[in-house]
């Protein structure tokens, strides 16, 4: 049934900012249009981007070029901190204009996200979804800027239609169905396959599949048994045919928030009050999602190369900010004495639905409850931070919220921090 | 180096507020007095609303020939910012 290319016609459209922040930045700053330039998290000598222009990329800098070689690159290669409120508004517009033609959309991230127009052919009055994507460019320019430029994919399924948005980079707009599947397969690299990075190429290179048309008219038994051993074989073989395969609704496994210190060192004095604003941040967000945890996890990785982890599983489950924090600090102080520490990564994990709606037992339990909403109720009128731990007095200053890779779900969160 | 000057004072601004324009530039200020001197906007690159606890902040990013600036209008006290500039020569 899967053997052949999926014979319905191309409804799902991707939509994919090209160099969103860089972009946002250019259009915000006209000054800087047409020029190589790029975003930081935090801005610092040896900072790197996490967003380059096209003109900066034309040049060789891309994501992850520290700012001293990207000026050796180019010496006016301006380098700007990243601005959140700037990227979310931009993001709520697109999600907008994205709904205004299908109640089926889903952002993938803060800078893509998809349309899926399965039974809105009677809204779309006759036009194909070409027409739509030409119009969709042109409302983003109009209701947006007219600085910003979108990459389109139309296909037949999520993968696909991600694919053929990255076709033609930047401002393209491309259509990958039945009749051109296997010439776009023959013009790209194994590695333009989105999902396909080191580890996958070469597992199937060591089976003989060194291009995209050989993936694609490679056997389901032969990538399920042989190249993937396991099902992830069999649903490569329906996805790169144009089966949906990816629309599921993931289950949320754990909630965490990592660090770069800023100044790496050993001493308590500076790493606690930022260690507590770590876990206050995690507590507020298990909070947001109506979750309670019951594990912990604290991840170091030291100046010298060597990196520490210690998890516990509690029998009872935890969502305040001061129970995360114990909990992370009972194992946070198991680390190594005087290793000087370089960045942190605390996680939550066993994550329940909250029953905090229940009454408790002990009136301790009902006090800590209360005043866990009252602090939030609170932080959620003054913005983040607002009313917080006296140990977290000199984190605020030194631990910065930036711009999250991958979902979208705390941008509200993010946002109230003011 | 960072192209960002912070100035962060308060500014007399001359705004205008178009019925018949679309969303994005239905409301732009256009000049401010900032150290004695007028700065006549030329292009809205950008204006974006954020929050402050709950007060509403639209951020207006605007340009004259010379310099990128970042203004910010305070909806509840009803007043402008000047947050920063970009000077146009750091980057040309």
């Amino acid at each position: 049934m899967f053997d052949n290319v999926n014979p319905e016609k191309p409804m799902i459209m991707h939509i994919d900012l090209n160099s969103a922040f860089a972009t946002i930045e250019q259009q915000a700053r006209p000054h800087l249009r047409g020029l190589p330039m790029g975003v930081t998290n935090r801005f610092s000598k040896e900072c790197c981007v996490i967003a380059a222009s096209y003109e900066a990329k034309a040049l060789g800098i891309k994501v992850g070029t520290r700012r001293s070689d990207a000026i050796a690159i180019c010496p006016k290669f301006v380098i700007l901190e990243s601005d959140p409120s700037k990227y979310r508004a931009v993001y709520f517009k697109l999600m907008a204009i994205m709904e205004s033609y299908s109640p089926k959309i889903k952002m993938k991230s803060i800078d893509e996200g998809i349309i899926d127009f399965h039974g809105c052919e009677p809204i779309l009055n006759g036009r194909t979804l070409v027409d739509i994507g030409y119009e969709i460019k042109q409302r983003v320019k109009d209701e947006i800027g007219d600085w910003m430029k979108i990459n389109i994919g139309i296909s037949m399924n999520w993968f696909l239609a991600k694919q053929a948005a990255s076709w033609h980079k930047p401002d393209g707009l491309d259509v990958i169905d039945q009749s051109n599947i296997e010439d776009y397969y023959k013009e790209m690299k194994l590695m333009d396959i989105s999902g396909i990075a080191e580890k996958f190429a070469a597992r199937l290179m060591a089976n003989d599949i060194t291009t995209p048309i050989q993936f694609f008219h490679a056997k389901e038994q032969k990538l399920r048994k042989q190249v993937f051993q396991s099902v992830v074989g069999t649903y490569w073989h329906r996805r790169l045919r144009g089966y949906e395969v990816d629309d599921f609704a993931t289950h949320k496994g754990m909630v965490g928030r990592q660090w770069v210190v800023h100044k790496p060192t050993y001493k308590d004095d500076y790493l606690l009050p930022c260690f507590s604003v770590l876990c206050e941040t995690i507590g507020v967000k298990l909070r947001s999602k109506n979750l309670e945890a019951r594990g912990i996890c604290v991840q170091l990785r030291f100046q010298n190369g060597e990196t520490f982890r210690e998890k516990r599983m509690y029998r009872s489950t935890f969502y305040t900010n001061q129970e995360v924090y114990k909990r992370a600090l009972e194992q946070f102080n198991k680390r190594p004495s005087g290793a000087i520490v370089t960045q942190i990564n605390i996680y939550t994990y066993q994550l329940t639905a909250s029953s905090r709606s229940q009454l408790g037992f002990f009136d301790d339990v009902q006090k800590i409850d209360d005043l866990t909403m009252a602090v939030d109720g609170i932080n959620e009128k003054y913005g983040l931070f607002t009313v917080y731990s006296a140990i977290s007095l000199d984190g605020t200053k030194i631990v910065k919220q930036k711009i999250p890779f991958g979902g979208t779900e705390y941008f509200e969160l993010l946002l109230k921090k003011s | 180096m960072n192209p960002i000057t912070e100035v962060n004072v308060r500014v007399s601004v001359v705004s205008i507020s178009h019925a018949e324009a679309r969303d994005t530039v239905s409301y732009v200020p256009y000049k401010m007095k900032y150290q004695n001197r007028e700065i006549v906007f030329t292009q809205l690159g950008m204006r974006h609303p954020t929050e402050k606890g709950k007060r509403m902040i639209h951020v207006f990013d605007v340009s004259d020939e010379a310099n990128d600036y970042r203004l910010e209008f305070d909806a509840e006290r009803l007043t402008w910012t000047l947050i920063s500039i970009m000077e146009g020569r750091y980057v040309r």
